[in-house]
């Protein structure tokens, strides 16, 4: 129905992006627009916006894999831990409104902080290209979406274990080994902090680094490490509650 | 000497948070004397995540050793966040209950 139907700049400032960035998205169709009349100005479906920000993990997966890297929403993107912090501290507060929550707000809070905390605190200075985090959450949904562009598991767990050489044993590492000694680098054991919270409670997680990635179903102690059919540098994890 | 957490925030995630709230303790660690033990308050913190709490909590457990004292929280990430801290440097806290505050 034509009520439905927003102007391009309007659709812009919901979305966080520029004007110039919906027309692309038009062309490529990855964000279709439709027209009033041939060659008439673009408009947009509320519904479809709806279901564009809805689909966060796809949108991530997406800025994450791509060779260059494209513009997100501004909502979602994170250039530094300040602006991150003030996001979770404000997530805390949405989750906080949700009753089924309430007993694991904590830990949602924490194991988000901890993933996107370590984004950062293992590639500064050594963004490839893009710095920063996506950081999207839906709390009625129950999903909550971090990736990077960063250098990725297996190359900055190198630091303090020089002999890992594929990103399955990365992970593996990563989230089942205590990594001690903190030289050359602090190197913290907070995905250790996220396996364990995800095994105890009705959480699930599902992470990617590099080629290998893994699904830890809700109350699960699994952690089956299997290829990815798309590899990419950084991470990626979305967490269900 | 107590230290309510709080004072530092009620999330207390990153470790860069952590090592600023550490820094600005240090001034307050040499008002402590030789025998005063240290007990942490976790009250209205809301979350308490590992990367946090080894940045404050660890360097106070290596200079303070069994003066530290660290009263017992419901708090599902504290107790989650201290039994990670605690394994991944070897070390245990002394837990105390809340009747026991300073």
């Amino acid at each position: 129905m034509e009520s439905e139907l927003i102007p391009i700049g309007e659709a812009a400032i919901r979305l966080g992006v520029s004007i110039d960035t919906l027309r692309r998205w038009d062309e490529s169709g990855k964000l279709r627009a439709t027209r009033k009349s041939p060659g008439g100005n673009r408009y947009y479906s509320e519904k479809d916006i709806d279901i564009f920000l809805h689909d966060l993990f796809r949108m991530a997966f997406e800025w994450a894999t791509n060779l260059e890297p494209t513009e997100i929403p501004s909502n979602f993107y994170c250039q530094d831990s300040s602006i991150f912090q003030a996001r979770l501290i404000k997530m805390q507060g949405n989750l906080a409104k949700i009753s089924s929550a309430s007993k694991i707000l904590s830990l949602l809070v924490a194991i988000a902080g901890e993933i996107g905390n370590n984004s950062f605190d293992h590639n500064l200075g050594n963004w490839p290209d893009k710095p920063g985090v996506f950081f999207g959450y839906d709390v009625n949904k129950g999903d909550i979406v971090l990736a990077d562009r960063g250098l990725g598991i297996l190359k900055t767990l190198q630091r303090v274990r020089p002999g890992l050489n594929n990103h399955k044993d990365s992970l593996r590492v990563a989230f089942t080994e205590m990594v001690s000694g903190r030289a050359p680098e602090e190197r913290g054991n907070g995905l250790k902090f996220v396996r364990k919270v995800i095994v105890e409670n009705p959480i699930s997680l599902r992470f990617q680094s590099g080629d290998a990635e893994f699904l830890i179903p809700k109350e699960s102690q699994e952690l089956n490490i299997k290829g990815s059919s798309q590899p990419l540098r950084g991470c990626i994890a979305l967490i269900q509650f | 000497m107590n230290i309510k957490l709080k004072k530092f925030g009620t999330t207390l995630t990153s470790r860069q948070a952590g090592k600023e709230a550490f820094a600005a303790f240090q001034p307050s660690l040499g008002k402590i004397s030789e025998q005063e033990d240290i007990l942490i308050d976790f009250e209205e913190v809301v979350t308490f995540s590992p990367s946090w709490g080894d940045e404050f909590l660890t360097p106070l457990a290596n200079l303070f050793g069994e003066r530290l004292k660290l009263m017992r929280s419901e708090n599902p990430s504290v107790k989650t966040s201290l039994e990670i801290i605690e394994e991944s440097n070897m070390m245990k806290f002394h837990i105390v209950n809340v009747d026991q505050r300073l």
